[in-house]
């Protein structure tokens, strides 16, 4: 089983946090782009002829940003070249703004079954600040158009002033909008962004701050029905999100289109970040990957652990010792004991106790041998 | 060709630092031809890296020069750099027993020094003709005639003719290579009588065994002489001697006068000491030289290797450098918190320093360096005496009668306007105020006699920073005082770092405990739990800090295409943590244990 991640890298205009590889100046190259696409799906098919994929997802960029036919001529596409589950989870990332009717019946109409909206926050100066093109009004006509379907919410904090009351409103909207799974991501400042420069003079909370609202946001998220099952990750009712949880429990996944990574046959790739270097290796028949990794050993015991444990369900014992023929407690008994003050073992399953989840980097590090 | 020593001229350059010592040695180099101009590096005879770059002579270098005097004789000058730092003042009067004459330098503008006086007195003691120079005349500030009269008046040398130089430009260079003829005398000596050579360097080569730098005194030593020293049994055959040009370059025969090296394929280190005497086997020496006076550590701190199993790497490292470095003591050390190591002396907190980079560059290994300490007599209520370097060592405060700390005298030169901010500074430093002379009317000698404890710390950096970097400070031992001192413990998480204790008097305990904590606090980066960092004095706690735990550690956004650059990124905070020590269960870095030192800044 495994998953399918398609890249859009076209947006109306880029967030002052976004490092995503997103281009607002290339919309004229929609065309070319997703012709590149269908024929990397129809490569990667070829070359992982066995695959069967469980879910879908795509991502960017904004893949709400452009026309809904290219969205579903992807659709198709992936479905002819690879053995889709019949229930599988297709999710798109929308945002709100450049949404209609039609795009949502169409979307529909290809089997897509999970809209996952980038709200981000619920007011309207905020959005502003952060470059977004909408309203907390246009996330409320977007969900109008999605009712009764499986919607997330993304949720950014840790922006300038910030309350946790006013991440509590942004929660409500995200509710009243009918999500049923919701995203809470703190606000990263990468290099190279706008918002690098608000960080540096110190006028983006302080990880001290973001950590209080984070607490804060946990129980107001538990009290509304939300249950953790990741770090930044809560939903209703086992509304979680399957492409995700994949990727956090070591499975396989293609990744196809500019920047996009995959994981098959135990090797991380990643294709090129520059879109028309992604389009020339594509149209000539050549490998649009700008790295590429087999991951064996220590390297991908430390990743099986790395990735289980961000996940409120741990990771399994047995699947560990299954997978890498190895026996966990002998190997990592010691650290086990030495953090034991952090983690819970049960059974046969390992995880960070709750209240050091939101600090896992240092107890993950102490399973990274040297 | 046997040399007649008439013609040997042995000297060598003192100075106070930044007057310009090892331009002149360049210089003197140039004029006699030793280096072509091409081939003139900046600062030759600063050969280790760590010299160049911090501008000062860390170790002695001798160098041969040929020199035609107006008399049409040509003679040889053996030149014997020396450093020019307050704590090398042993390693400078280990170059002057190998020396008949002493150049000292002064420069034009700045005037007698606080070391151009230790260094004069030291040249002196030891019965060298003291030639002075005046130096850096192509500066328009320059006051020779004021200078000179400091010379005569302070160091009671005639200073009449002192060349007036500059080392930078050559102006009148030759008048200081024709003094040193006229000046300094020539060896005494006999190359007929038996071996005398006097070892005043060493260092080990790879290929060469031991290579002993020395003055022959009397005799003759060449290749295949069989050799002994005073201090140890064994015999070696001399497989090659030869003299410094500056680079080394092998000769026939070393006699008396001369100044060159022996190699002799001596394996191990001990077997030479600094100090000792060479004779030969047959017919040798019945007395040894006169040796030198053992430079006494006055400052130690525990050097440990930062990844425990690096002990021997440590081990080896250091009896390396001790091998040239008779000031270098070292002893095993053991502490509860950084495991094997060792308790090392040093001459100062310079010395100290420069071992340290030593350490990491040339034998590319991490160390912890802990507070630096001085020793301490303790006098016991069971009437024994005790001498304790480290803290830890020191019995409980019921077995104690009383204790001694060390004391120097200090003599410092300042321009007036500073006098009231070091008086200050001396004052807080628990100095006690002896004398002050106005030399003329831009300098102030002010005397103090200081505890050492107070000194190691950041006397030096508090002085330059009070005067602008006016001041110049010297001192010497002046033996020890009884002093009411307690031990300083600093618990972490509540247990005693052993490694972080020191010893300091009872007056300055509270607030250097405070001192320490807020360092510790801002020094020890937030972990998985609050660690408390308390200081306390004989069981009482005296201050206390606190490192919250952190509270967000977490890589955001984990999805498929970040799973490389998220793990890289943990990579690199394991790498960091590598630069850390486990004090228990909290991560200390290295460098934490020698911050602490810098707390008592000006407030």
């Amino acid at each position: 089983m495994a998953g399918l991640y398609l890249h859009i890298p076209f947006c109306k205009q880029k967030c002052t946090y976004c490092d995503f590889a997103s281009f607002p100046k290339e919309m004229g190259k929609v065309d070319s782009y997703f012709a590149c696409l269908y024929r990397e799906i129809e490569g990667r098919s070829k070359q992982y002829p066995k695959t069967i994929l469980d879910t879908i997802y795509i991502g960017g960029g904004t893949p709400s940003a452009v026309d809904s036919k290219f969205i579903m001529g992807a659709i198709r596409q992936i479905k002819k070249c690879f053995t889709v589950k019949k229930d599988a989870e297709i999710t798109i990332e929308l945002n709100p703004g450049t949404v209609d009717e039609k795009k949502v019946k169409d979307y529909l109409s290809v089997g897509i079954n999970r809209f996952s909206i980038g709200l981000q926050t619920g007011f309207d100066d905020q959005l502003k600040k952060l470059n977004r093109i909408h309203t907390a009004k246009d996330f409320l006509l977007t969900t109008n158009m999605l009712k009764g379907q499986n919607i997330s919410a993304d949720i950014l904090i840790g922006l300038s002033e910030q309350t946790a009351e006013e991440v509590y409103k942004t929660i409500d909207l995200a509710i009243a909008g009918g999500a049923s799974h919701i995203s809470v991501y703190a606000l990263t400042p990468e290099v190279g962004t706008p918002i690098y420069t608000d960080y540096l003079n110190g006028e983006l909370l302080s990880d001290d701050e973001v950590a209080d609202i984070y607490d804060k946001v946990v129980i107001y998220l538990k009290e509304k029905g939300f249950d953790r099952y990741e770090v930044s990750n809560f939903a209703k009712n086992g509304f979680y999100s399957r492409h995700n949880m994949n990727y956090w429990q070591r499975g396989e996944y293609i990744g196809v289109g500019v920047s996009a990574s995959s994981f098959m046959e135990n090797r991380r790739f990643t294709n090129t970040f520059k879109i028309d270097e992604y389009m020339n290796a594509i149209i000539y028949n050549k490998n649009p990957e700008i790295s590429s990794e087999i991951i064996e050993g220590e390297d991908a015991k430390f990743e099986f652990i790395m990735l289980g444990l961000r996940t409120t369900n741990g990771i399994s014992i047995d699947k560990f010792n299954k997978t890498f023929s190895s026996d966990f407690m002998s190997e990592y008994g010691d650290i086990l004991k030495q953090k034991s003050k952090f983690l819970d073992l049960d059974g046969d399953t390992l995880k960070i106790k709750d209240e050091y989840l939101y600090v896992q980097n240092d107890i993950i590090l102490s399973f990274m041998k040297d | 060709m046997s040399i007649n020593k008439e013609n040997i001229r042995n000297f060598c350059i003192v100075a106070h630092i930044d007057h310009g010592k090892s331009t002149l040695a360049d210089r003197l180099m140039e004029k006699t031809g030793q280096v072509s101009e091409r081939d003139m590096e900046e600062q030759l005879l600063d050969s280790m890296d760590l010299e160049r770059e911090r501008g000062i002579t860390i170790k002695l270098t001798p160098v041969r020069m040929f020199y035609k005097a107006k008399d049409g004789k040509e003679y040889i000058f053996n030149l014997i750099d020396t450093p020019g730092h307050v704590d090398f003042t042993y390693e400078v009067s280990r170059s002057l027993k190998a020396c008949e004459g002493a150049i000292l330098i002064v420069d034009a503008t700045q005037g007698v020094q606080a070391q151009t006086l230790a260094n004069a007195y030291l040249a002196i003691d030891n019965d060298l003709e003291i030639m002075p120079v005046i130096n850096k005349m192509d500066l328009a500030s320059a006051r020779p005639d004021e200078v000179a009269m400091e010379i005569e008046d302070i160091l009671g040398i005639e200073a009449t003719d002192a060349p007036r130089i500059s080392a930078k430009s050559g102006l009148n260079v030759e008048d200081v290579l024709e003094q040193i003829v006229h000046k300094v005398p020539a060896p005494k000596g006999d190359a007929d009588k038996p071996l005398k050579a006097l070892i005043f360097d060493s260092y080990y080569d790879n290929f060469k065994g031991v290579i002993c730098f020395v003055r022959v005194v009397d005799g003759t030593v060449k290749i295949g002489t069989k050799i002994k020293t005073f201090m140890s049994d064994k015999q070696f055959d001399v497989t090659e001697v030869g003299v410094f040009s500056p680079k080394m370059q092998p000769k026939d025969e070393l006699s008396a006068g001369e100044v060159g090296y022996i190699a002799a394929s001596i394996k191990s280190i001990e077997d030479t000491a600094v100090g000792d005497t060479i004779t030969t086997v047959i017919g040798g020496a019945q007395e040894a030289l006169p040796g030198y006076q053992k430079a006494l550590p006055m400052v130690f701190s525990g050097v440990f290797p930062l990844d425990g199993s690096k002990f021997n790497d440590l081990k080896d490292a250091l009896l390396k450098l001790k091998l040239n470095d008779a000031a270098l003591s070292i002893e095993p050390d053991n502490s509860a918190a950084l495991g094997f190591g060792f308790r090392c002396g040093f001459l100062g907190l310079l010395h100290m320093d420069v071992i340290q980079e030593r350490i990491e560059r040339e034998f590319d290994l991490q160390i912890i360096t802990t507070a630096p300490s001085v020793s301490y007599k303790v006098y016991k209520t069971d009437g024994q005496q005790l001498v304790v370097e480290n803290p830890t060592h020191l019995p409980p405060v019921t077995e104690i009668e009383y204790m001694e700390e060390p004391i120097i005298n200090a003599s410092i030169f300042t321009p007036p306007d500073y006098v009231g901010p070091i008086m200050e500074l001396c004052q807080f430093k628990r100095g006690v105020y002896k004398d002050m002379v106005y030399l003329d009317k831009t300098r102030v000698q002010l005397k103090y006699t200081l505890p050492l404890n107070e000194i190691i710390y950041d006397f030096f950096d508090s002085l330059k920073s009070r005067t602008k970097g006016y001041a110049s400070f010297d001192y010497e031992i002046a033996g020890y005082q009884k002093s009411d001192l307690v031990k300083l413990d600093m618990l972490l998480n509540g247990d005693i770092c052993d490694a972080l204790s020191i010893i300091v008097h009872k007056d300055k305990a509270y607030e250097r405990g405070r001192q320490i904590a807020e360092k510790l606090k801002d020094v020890i980066p937030r972990q998985m739990f609050e660690i408390p960092i308390q200081a306390a004095v004989g069981g009482k706690i005296i201050a206390r800090e606190t490192v919250k735990a952190f509270r967000k550690d977490v890589l955001a956004k984990c999805y498929g295409g970040d799973v490389t650059r998220k793990k890289k990124l943990l990579e690199k905070q394991k790498e960091g943590k590598k630069k850390m020590r486990s004090i228990g269960t909290v991560e200390i870095p290295s460098e934490a244990f020698i911050s602490i030192l810098k707390t008592d800044n000006d407030r």
